[in-house]
């Protein structure tokens, strides 16, 4: 990240400190500006995870009221973005309303640590999409939110409800599948 | 058709906007919680009085009853007087020797008006100094419970000091009704 790129975060970071201050003090304009800020990122996320566009649509709406509903609990320890996308998170975990992010059994977690997923050759992004979506339900909510939105094991363990042992074993299995789906290497 | 091809998982979009605009089926929800907000906070204000009063309506009743349970006999309370009651409980400027004796001066020239009186106002005199010192028991009675009660002695000094006028009515106007 460059001075000037850390200073546009630092200058959205304060705009939205502004704007959950005003939010907290009921004003609905100031929340309708963190809503644009943030819809596409909340949708984004719960589009991965349930693959299902209409879900995905409640799920972001949803997140969003109760966003609004739990503002005078928000602690500036976190940022915004993640805590709505934790708020995000939870709502599609209780619209499935089942069994998920089954345990798996994990030998040596600390093998499979780095988050971040390359390509030997470059993939288009709707083979990508389509390859995530084949996933399995735990593999593909660790992958999209430590691959995609760039989490952390700890803070996606977190979020999921999982082990963080757990969360590193996911991401490997994921890319293992994801290896054998796009027939490419995936490191 | 998205030709766009990426390197790494993460340079996938991480922005995808909803097919339709949230924010109308948002903002209602919202609407409705700040309505839900503001109509049960007026709710509250208008039941504190209704709790308030039936509070005070309650602890007068209370008051009352224990007043009444706690009232002397008439015979135990002929003659209950600052001067003759329960000096412990009484505040001090009940207590002052000044006060007392001319209290006891001023009873004894209130009986000699009252023996001169013709038999209908001696009763109307009587029965009003009966009132008053009934009510001098009471809150006598009240004190002895709660001795500390600020309220409760600053009601028995007035009380007393009322009772000190009226029996000064009765000696300076002899059958004058007080």
């Amino acid at each position: 990240m460059t001075i000037a790129d850390k200073g546009r975060a630092d200058t959205v970071v304060d705009f939205d400190v502004a704007l959950i201050e005003r939010a907290r003090k009921g004003d609905s304009r100031a929340f309708e500006r963190l809503y644009r800020d943030h819809v596409g990122r909340v949708h984004g996320l719960c589009l991965r995870m349930t693959r299902n566009p209409d879900q995905a649509a409640d799920c972001a709406q949803d997140a969003f009221i109760k966003a609004w509903k739990a503002l005078p609990k928000f602690e500036a320890r976190s940022s915004f973005s993640t805590w709505l996308h934790r708020i995000a998170v939870n709502t599609v975990l209780e619209k499935r309303r089942g069994p998920s992010n089954a345990e798996i059994a994990v030998e040596d977690p600390t093998e499979y640590e780095e988050p971040v997923l390359s390509f030997d050759t470059p993939v288009e992004e709707e083979e990508l999409e389509a390859a995530i979506q084949s996933l399995p339900q735990g593999a593909r909510d660790v992958l999209v939110l430590c691959g995609v939105y760039g989490y952390e094991h700890s803070e996606a363990s977190s979020m999921l409800g999982i082990a963080v042992g757990t969360c590193k074993a996911q991401l490997h299995r994921a890319r293992g599948l994801l290896r054998d789906r796009l027939e490419r290497g995936v490191r | 058709m998205n030709m766009r091809r990426v390197n790494r998982i993460d340079q996938l979009a991480q922005n995808v906007p909803p097919a339709r605009d949230l924010w109308p089926a948002i903002s209602s929800a919202i609407a409705a919680d700040i309505e839900s907000a503001v109509n049960s906070a007026p709710r509250r204000a208008r039941w504190m009085p209704a709790v308030g009063m039936a509070a005070a309506v309650a602890l007068v009743t209370l008051g009352v009853f224990i007043g009444r349970i706690s009232t002397p006999t008439p015979d135990t309370m002929a003659g209950l007087t600052p001067a003759q009651g329960e000096t412990s409980i009484m505040p001090a400027a009940l207590r002052d020797a000044n006060y007392r004796k001319q209290r006891d001066a001023l009873l004894v020239e209130v009986d000699s008006r009252l023996k001169a009186m013709p038999a209908a106002d001696r009763e109307k005199v009587a029965a009003s100094l009966a009132t008053l010192r009934r009510s001098i028991g009471e809150i006598q009675a009240e004190l002895g419970r709660d001795p500390a009660n600020a309220l409760l002695q600053e009601l028995l000094v007035s009380s007393c000091q009322e009772e000190m006028r009226a029996l000064t009515a009765v000696r300076d106007s002899g059958s004058q009704e007080i």
